[in-house]
């Protein structure tokens, strides 16, 4: 049956799709400079797969990359340089924390999150907003708080004698 | 020319239960009854209908889910397509609906036998709650009201169908198939209600007594009540005692013991089964139930089988002991005369002019306690006339009487009728003049005396 699962995600027609939809946007990624190639979504979709696969998922809709590309497309930490490898790191970062998070958050609210805090406090950093701001945000979900809970603020209203 | 039906190509028995539909494609493919192609296509569209299922449970707002969701998902989706798949008369049948029709059809047919076996399984459940037998084991107790429960709270039809959810600790007699979801529960509730229905048709004290000869803590204990109650009915009737008070004395676990140590395997079946024939009688069973403590015989004959070759048979059947209860007598008043008999012998009563003639009528023609509680109060006798009567009546029957119209102290008088307050009178007169060890006996015997059910 797992065998059967992971070729629903490997089907070539849906990779050929899924390639399609990456560079379709490139019509909106154009005016910030941004563009893929052929080749390049061809890899980002493999890497759509590889992840699924390592994190035990399976993709039945459109798939999240069209939208982390039109999320992320305006991002002053984003470049013609960095572009591919960044998209690349944010697909592997999405999916682990889909899981991570027990998908108590939705597709679009985790990638809002994630370009929120890539722009805000991590400055651009990957390792910052995994490492971080993305674990903070999993933990919270977890233990059945808000999404942007804080311990610290939990400890001022503790102070207070107020939850 | 008769149509010849031909045999079909694949043999129900070796299709699993619980994984029906898998079973069914991999035998079909095995015949060649359906192609790779065939296969794919099914396969593509339950892949299909598990997507739907799958974006549904998702919420529409994630589009991919873990692998575990989208494998129960599926897993949901075989049985129930498996159950519909079942009902076809045979499975070559089943094969071409696969053939033939979308897998969305065969699934929403799927769910609509999922939900109607589900409320099968309530209604089932519903009636053994309200039928269940007293005997205070906690694992029957427990799996009836809290497992089975349980289960229907758990169970989701549309994204868990094949789920079970629940240990069914309790042991059923006979062995359940390896049957899953809605399928298993209906099942495995059915088997414990006729097995419940069977043990109803015995005294609560006598199944307690029994159960408590069976082991000291049966409350405690995981076993299966039903078999235990059915052996010593069958062992009761065999040894010619009453099968329904399950009274097993040691002369008859030794009877039962000779009777079946020189008796071949066969003659042992098919003694089981002519006992069977006789408790079918007794205990009115039919339908259903009957086929279903019909396949339990198979299990008992196997036991005495073993219990031979051992030499255990005597401990099969089991005594039932008494454990901080008091003995009980279980008195019937006998059936009552049919009321045109009744009237005529009360009108010769009462046309009797003679005490002797009286009672030569009363010996006669009254054949129960119940008749003669009944010509004592609507005869008209004269007070002296009821206690010569009385007189005549066994220690027992006058503690039976005794006990319907109470002793002086215990006689609560409103209400009564004036004969019923003159039969109570004499019973108390005669009682009184009795000698002080028959006075101890029927003393005994009143506190004792419990009516049978069938009376009322």
């Amino acid at each position: 049956m797992e065998f059967e699962l992971e070729l629903f995600n490997n089907q070539p027609l849906i990779q050929k799709q899924a390639a399609d939809r990456i560079l379709k946007c490139n019509e909106l990624t154009l005016k910030f400079g941004l563009m893929l190639t052929g080749e390049q979504a061809l890899r980002l979709a493999e890497t759509r797969n590889e992840s699924l696969s390592a994190n035990g998922r399976i993709e039945f809709g459109g798939g999240i990359i069209d939208k982390i590309i039109k999320e992320f497309c305006d991002s002053p930490y984003i470049s013609m340089n960095n572009y591919e490898e960044t998209l690349h790191e944010l697909i592997e970062i999405f999916y682990y924390f889909k899981n991570e998070s027990l998908d108590l958050i939705s597709d679009d609210e985790l990638i809002k999150f994630m370009k929120s805090a890539f722009d805000g406090v991590c400055q651009g950093s990957l390792e910052a907003l995994s490492g971080r701001d993305l674990e903070a945000l999993a933990r919270n979900l977890r233990f059945g708080y808000a999404a942007d809970y804080s311990e610290e603020t939990g400890e001022a209203e503790d102070d207070d004698g107020e939850y | 020319m008769e149509s010849i039906e031909k045999p079909a190509a694949i043999d129900r028995e070796n299709l699993s239960e619980e994984f029906f539909l898998q079973a069914l494609l991999e035998s079909a493919y095995s015949l060649r009854m359906i192609t790779t192609g065939d296969i794919d296509g099914i396969r593509l569209e339950r892949f299909e209908l598990m997507a739907e299922k799958a974006k549904r449970y998702a919420g529409c707002d994630s589009d991919s889910v873990r692998v575990e969701v989208a494998r129960n998902i599926m897993s949901s989706i075989n049985y129930s397509m498996g159950l519909f798949l079942k009902s076809f008369q045979t499975p070559d049948e089943a094969v071409k609906a696969l053939k033939e029709m979308k897998m969305a059809d065969i699934l929403s047919e799927g769910r609509k036998r999922v939900d109607i076996t589900l409320k099968t399984a309530k209604a089932i459940h519903s009636r053994l709650i309200s039928e269940i037998i007293s005997v205070g084991n906690i694992c029957y107790n427990d799996t009836v009201f809290g497992g089975i429960t349980g289960f229907f709270k758990l169970y989701d039809p549309d994204l868990g169908a094949h789920e079970t959810h629940i240990n069914a600790d309790y042991p059923t007699c006979n062995p359940m198939k390896r049957f899953a979801g809605a399928e298993f529960i209906k099942k495995y509730t059915e088997a414990i209600y006729y097995e419940n229905t069977f043990c109803r048709n015995f005294q609560p004290g006598d199944m307690r007594r029994l159960l408590y000869g069976y082991d000291r803590s049966y409350k405690d204990l995981i076993f299966n009540i039903y078999e235990i109650a059915l052996t010593s009915a069958l062992g009761s009737l065999l040894s010619g005692g009453d099968a329904r008070r399950l009274i097993m004395t040691e002369s008859a676990a030794l009877y039962l013991d000779k009777f079946f140590r020189n008796q071949t395997d066969d003659r042992i079946d098919s003694t089981i089964l002519e006992a069977y024939d006789g408790l079918k009688k007794i205990f009115d069973i039919k339908g259903s139930q009957e086929l279903y403590i019909k396949a339990s015989l198979k299990k008992i004959s196997s036991e005495i089988k073993i219990a031979v070759k051992l030499d255990t048979v005597g401990k099969l059947f089991i005594s039932p002991e008494y454990h901080g209860e008091k003995p009980v007598i279980y008195y019937s008043c006998g059936e009552k005369t049919d009321n045109e008999s009744y009237r005529k012998i009360v009108e010769k009563i009462m046309q009797s002019e003679n005490l002797s003639d009286k009672i030569l009528i009363i010996k006669n023609q009254i054949h129960s306690l119940a008749d003669l509680e009944d010509v004592l109060l609507d005869a008209e006798m004269l007070p002296h006339e009821i206690t010569a009567v009385l007189r005549g009546l066994e220690p027992l029957e006058t503690a039976a009487l005794l006990k319907k119209y109470p002793l002086e102290s215990d006689i609560e008088t409103a209400g009564m009728r004036k004969s019923e307050m003159i039969l109570t009178r004499c019973l108390n007169d005669l009682f009184s003049s009795m000698p002080e060890k028959l006075k101890e006996f029927i003393y005994k015997a009143v506190k004792t005396i419990e009516f049978d059910r069938s009376d009322f």
